[in-house]
C-alpha cells in the first residue's frame, strides 16, 4: 500500500479523498463514470447519424421523434345480407322489402351478396394482419436501435478498457525492466572472492613482499647509525625487488593513473585509508577475509611480525607505509580497486556496463578494474622463484 | 420548568433512532426539569399495533403516559397514498389522508395534549412526519418545540409540514444539512433553532478481545451496525465489499451486527452475527478497523457517533449528505461514491495506521465537542431558557385550508419538491459550545407547582447526589429500525 503524502496531525479528509481519487485515476487511466461513457457513446453515434447536432439523450430523442404506432385506417366496407336493401328512410325500406320477391324474379342477388360479404371479411383480416406486422416491425426497429446503441456503449467501454490495459501493460513492462536492472545490479554487488587458482600466486606475492621488507630492515640494522653516508648501492636482493617493482610498474603503467608522482600516490594512499576506516558495505557483507583485513593492526602493526592473518592488501600497505615499497603500494592499490562497489552505489546496470547479465560474480576473476586486471595478468615468471608455502586463507581458518 | 416529551413510541425495548433519541433527551433533561413523556401503546413502527398497556408507568424513573392507537396501519392504503403524494400532483386532503394512513393515529393522545399542554412550559415533539407531531404541535400551539429528525426523503416535501416547521416555537436539528434542507423547504429561517443532535452512553472500557473470543473473529475486521436492509444501503455495501474481496485488496472481514431482512452473501469473510447486546456492540466497534455506514439517508447516525466516541474511523456513503458532511467537518471519516472509492478508502484505512489513528483521534474530539452529553444538555437548556425569556405573541400556526381548498389538486409531487432543493454536505464548521467544567447547572426558571391534578405524584424524586437516573434493563443497541436516523 503506498503511503499518503499527508504528514501532519491535522488530517484533512478532503485532501485524503483527493489523493485516493488521484490514485484511482492513475490505476484506471481516465476514470469515466457510467454517465460519461454513455455520453461518449451517444456523441459518437450522433456524429455518425447527424454530424450537425450532438445529443446525449439519443434514445429518448429517437423515441420522441418516432410517433407512437397506430394502425392505418384502411378503406373497407361491411356487406351483409340486408346491406343492398337498407335505407335511412323507413317507407322506402318497406317498399323495397315488398318488392324484393319481384326483384328476385329478374336475378338472384344472393351469390353477389355472399361474395361481397366474404371480400369484406378478407379485407378486414388482411388489414389486421398488416397492422400487426407493422407494429412488430416498429418494435423491432426500436429494439435494433437500442441494441445498436448498447453496442456502441459497450464498444466505447471496451475501447477505454483496452486503453487502460495498454497503460497497465506499459507500466508492468517498465516495472519488469526496472526489476531486471535491479537484479543485475544486486548480482554485481555480491562480494568478490578470489578464484582458488589465483590464491597461490597471491600468497607467493605476499611472501615475497614480506621477505623484501625483512631484508631491507636487516640492511638498515647492519649500517652504523650515526655516520651520515651516501646511500649504499642497492643489494642484489633489492635489485631483484626493484626488477619486480619495475615489472609491476610496467603492468600498472597500463592503468590511466600510473603516471602519477610519489606525492600523488601518498595522497591516494591516505584517501584510501580514510575510506577503509568508514567501512565499505561490501566489506561488511563479505566474509572473515575482509573483516580481518580491516583490523587496525593490519595498518599500524609491526611490519616484522609478518602476521599470517594479514591480507595481501594490508600487509602490502603496511610494508609500503614503513619501507616505502612502491611495488607493494601498487599492488595494494590495484587490489583495493578490485573491490566491489558499496551497496548503495551499485544500483543500475549502467554502474557495471561490462558485467554479464547473469552468472555468479563471486566465481568470476577479479577483473573489475583495469588496474586489477593488469596485476592479475602479470606473468608467472615475475613471481619469486622460491615457491612459498600456501597459507590457509582467513575464511579457511 | 415542566417539559412534555411527545414521541410515537417509547420504552426500553424500543430501538428506533428517534425513539431512542427521545428517551435519552428525556432522561437527561430530567436532571434539570420535570419531564413527562406522552406516547402511544404501540411498539411496532410498521403496524402501530397496541401492544403496551394504556395508562401511566415509569421508565427509568420518568413518568410515561400511553394512549391507544385508533387503528393499525394498512400497508396497501398507505402505499397507494404514498404513491399519490410522492409522485403525483395531489391535494391537501390527499396529504392528510396519507398522514392518517401512516399513523400512529391516536386522537386520545392529541386530546390529552389539548387538555394538559397548558400545564407545561414546553412540549417537545419528535419526528415531524407522524400523526402525533403534526396534530400535536398544532394543538400545543406556542408551546411546541420540534425535533424533526428529518431525512432527505420525499416525506419532507409534503406540503402540510411547511406550516408546522414555520409555526413551532423552536427547532432542534440533528445536523446542519437537516437545517439547510428544512429551511429550503419551509422558509423558516426566523424560527429559533439550533443544531443539537444526541449523545450516547458509550462505555469507558470496551473489550475488543472479549468480542473476538466470543464470536471467534480473527484478523482485522470492519463492522456494520444496524438493520441489514436495502434501504440502509446494505446491498450496495455487499456489492462493494465483494469487489474488495475479489481484488484481494486487503485482509478485512466484514462483520454485520443487526437483524437482517436482506439476503447476505455467503463468504468466509462476511460474518453476520445477528442482534447483539450493547456490550458486544461496543466491543465490536472498539475492535474494528473502521465502522462502515452505507446508508443513503440519515438525519444523524448514532452508531457513527459511537464509533467516533470510541476513537474509530468511519467509512460513510458519500451519497448521504449528512454523513459526508460530518466526515468532512470532523476530519474523522472517509467516504465513498463508487466501488473503486470504497475499495481504496477501505485500503487506506486498513493499511495506513497513521491515517486511521488520526481519524479516530479526530472523531473522539469531534464527539467530545459536539455530542457529549454536557454539550447536548447545555444546548437544550440554553434554547429553553431563551424561549422562556421571550414570550410568544399571537397565533403561531397558519390556518388550515378550507374544505374546498383542501380538495384542489395543486400540491406538486413531494419527491419533486425535495429533488428541487439544493443538496450537498455542509462543510462550514459547527458552532461549538464550550464544555462545562462541572455538571450542568439548571439555568431554567422554576415553575410554580400546580396543587391540583396530582402533579406531585409524577414529580421525579431527586436522585442522590444529583446523579443520572438509574438505568434498568437492557439499553437500546441501535441495531433496530432506526439505529441511524
Amino acid at each position: 500500500m503506498p503511503d499518503f503524502n499527508v504528514r501532519s496531525d491535522a488530517v484533512n479528509v478532503e485532501q485524503i479523498m483527493e489523493q485516493i481519487r488521484a490514485r484511482i485515476r492513475e490505476k484506471r487511466g481516465v476514470d469515466y463514470t457510467e454517465a460519461q461513457i454513455k455520453e461518449l457513446a451517444s456523441v459518437k453515434l450522433e456524429k455518425f447519424l447527424d454530424p450537425r447536432g450532438v445529443r446525449s439523450d439519443l434514445l429518448e430523442q429517437f423515441r420522441r421523434a418516432q410517433p407512437t404506432y397506430a394502425p392505418p385506417e384502411l378503406p373497407n366496407f361491411a356487406f351483409e345480407d340486408q346491406t343492398l336493401f337498407e335505407s335511412t328512410r323507413g317507407p322506402l325500406r318497406f317498399i323495397r322489402r315488398l318488392l324484393r320477391p319481384i326483384l328476385k324474379l329478374f336475378f338472384n342477388p344472393n351469390p353477389l351478396i355472399q361474395a361481397l360479404n366474404i371480400q369484406s371479411k378478407l379485407n378486414s383480416t388482411a388489414a389486421e394482419r398488416e397492422a400487426k406486422r407493422d407494429a412488430a416491425r416498429f418494435a423491432f426497429d426500436q429494439l435494433h436501435y437500442e441494441v445498436m446503441h448498447n453496442l456502441v456503449i459497450e464498444t466505447t467501454r471496451l475501447g477505454i478498457e483496452v486503453k487502460n490495459l495498454k497503460m497497465r501493460l506499459e507500466s508492468l513492462a517498465s516495472r519488469l525492466e526496472f526489476n531486471e536492472r535491479r537484479a543485475r545490479a544486486l548480482e554485481s554487488v555480491v562480494v568478490y572472492r578470489p578464484a582458488s587458482e589465483d590464491r597461490p600466486a597471491q600468497e607467493s606475492r605476499r611472501e615475497e613482499s614480506r621477505r623484501d621488507e625483512s631484508r631491507r630492515q636487516d640492511t638498515r640494522r647492519n649500517e652504523p647509525p650515526a655516520r651520515p653516508a651516501p646511500p649504499p648501492p642497492p643489494p642484489a636482493a633489492e635489485i631483484a625487488t626493484t626488477a619486480d617493482t619495475q615489472a609491476a610498474g610496467e603492468a600498472s603503467a597500463q592503468t590511466p593513473g600510473s603516471t602519477e608522482g610519489p606525492g600523488q600516490k601518498s595522497r591516494r594512499r591516505r584517501r584510501r585509508r580514510g575510506r577503509r576506516g568508514s567501512g565499505a558495505a561490501a566489506a561488511i557483507m563479505g566474509g572473515q577475509e575482509q573483516a580481518s583485513a580491516e583490523q587496525p593492526g593490519g595498518d599500524f602493526g609491526d611490519g616484522e611480525s609478518g602476521d599470517a592473518d594479514d591480507s595481501p592488501i594490508d600487509s602490502a600497505d603496511s610494508g609500503a607505509e614503513f619501507a616505502g615499497n612502491d611495488d607493494a603500494i601498487e599492488q595494494s592499490v590495484d587490489r583495493r580497486e578490485a573491490r566491489p562497489e558499496p551497496f548503495e552505489h551499485a544500483f543500475g546496470a549502467q554502474a557495471h556496463p561490462d558485467e554479464p547479465a547473469t552468472g555468479d560474480p563471486a566465481g568470476a576473476p577479479a577483473t573489475s578494474s583495469p588496474a586489477a586486471r593488469a596485476v592479475e595478468n602479470q606473468p608467472v615468471e615475475e613471481q619469486p622463484e622460491e615457491p612459498t608455502p600456501s597459507k590457509p586463507s582467513a575464511s579457511e581458518q | 420548568m415542566k417539559l412534555a416529551i411527545v414521541v410515537q413510541r417509547y420504552g426500553l425495548e424500543i430501538n428506533g433512532g428517534a425513539e431512542l433519541h427521545a428517551r435519552y433527551i428525556a432522561e437527561h433533561l430530567a436532571r434539570h426539569a420535570e419531564v413527562e413523556v406522552w406516547t402511544t401503546c404501540a411498539s411496532d413502527y410498521v403496524t402501530w399495533r397496541n401492544e403496551l398497556p394504556v395508562g401511566e408507568e415509569r421508565v427509568n424513573n420518568i413518568p410515561v403516559k400511553r394512549f391507544r392507537v385508533k387503528h393499525e396501519r394498512d400497508p396497501l392504503t398507505f402505499g397507494r397514498l404514498s404513491e399519490v403524494v410522492f409522485s403525483q400532483t395531489h391535494s391537501v386532503s390527499d396529504e392528510l389522508d396519507w398522514l392518517e394512513a401512516e399513523g400512529p393515529t391516536s386522537p386520545a393522545l392529541i386530546a390529552h395534549i389539548g387538555r394538559h399542554a397548558a400545564e407545561f412550559d414546553f412540549c417537545i415533539f419528535f419526528s415531524y412526519r407522524y400523526y402525533h407531531a403534526f396534530h400535536g404541535a398544532r394543538t400545543a400551539g406556542a408551546r411546541a418545540i420540534l425535533v424533526p429528525t428529518a431525512e432527505r426523503d420525499p416525506a419532507a416535501g409534503v406540503s402540510i409540514f411547511g406550516p408546522i416547521f414555520r409555526g413551532v416555537r423552536a427547532l432542534m436539528y440533528n445536523s446542519p444539512e437537516e437545517r439547510t434542507m428544512i429551511q429550503a423547504l419551509a422558509g423558516n429561517e426566523k424560527v429559533p433553532s439550533v443544531v443539537v443532535g444526541v449523545g450516547s452512553e458509550v462505555p469507558q472500557n470496551p473489550q475488543p478481545h472479549r468480542f473476538r473470543q466470543k464470536h471467534r473473529i480473527k484478523g482485522p475486521f470492519a463492522v456494520y451496525v444496524g438493520r441489514i436492509d436495502e434501504n440502509k444501503g446494505c446491498r450496495e455495501l455487499f456489492s462493494h465489499f465483494s469487489s474488495y474481496l475479489r481484488q484481494q485488496a486487503g485482509n478485512l472481514t466484514l462483520v454485520l451486527i443487526g437483524n437482517s431482512i436482506l439476503e447476505i452473501p455467503t463468504h468466509p469473510r462476511i460474518r453476520h452475527l445477528g442482534f447483539l447486546d450493547e456490550t458486544d456492540k461496543f466491543d465490536a466497534i472498539a475492535g474494528a478497523e473502521t465502522l462502515i455506514m452505507p446508508s443513503f439517508f440519515e438525519s444523524l447516525s448514532m452508531v457513527a457517533l459511537e464509533a467516533w466516541a470510541l476513537g474509530r474511523p468511519v467509512l460513510a456513503n458519500a451519497k448521504c449528505d449528512v454523513l459526508k458532511g460530518q466526515c468532512i467537518r470532523s476530519n474523522a471519516g472517509l467516504y465513498y461514491d463508487s466501488e473503486a472509492e470504497f475499495v481504496e478508502t477501505l485500503r487506506a484505512i486498513e493499511f495506513n495506521k497513521w491515517i486511521a489513528g488520526s481519524l479516530g483521534k479526530n472523531g473522539r474530539q469531534y464527539y467530545r465537542d459536539h455530542y457529549d452529553w454536557p454539550v447536548i444538555e447545555r444546548k437544550y437548556l440554553a434554547m429553553l431558557q431563551q424561549l422562556a425569556q421571550t414570550p410568544h405573541v399571537g397565533d403561531s400556526f397558519e390556518s388550515t385550508p378550507g374544505w374546498m381548498e383542501r380538495r384542489k389538486a395543486t400540491c406538486p409531487p413531494a419527491a419533486q419538491v425535495v429533488a428541487a432543493i439544493p443538496a450537498g454536505p455542509s462543510v462550514a464548521p459547527e458552532m461549538t459550545i464550550p464544555r462545562p467544567a462541572g455538571p450542568v447547572t439548571p439555568p431554567l426558571p422554576r415553575r410554580p407547582q400546580t396543587p391540583d391534578r396530582g402533579r406531585q405524584a409524577h414529580t421525579r424524586p431527586p436522585s442522590p447526589g444529583g446523579g443520572r437516573p438509574q438505568r434498568g434493563g437492557r439499553r437500546s443497541s441501535g441495531q433496530g429500525p432506526g439505529a441511524a436516523r
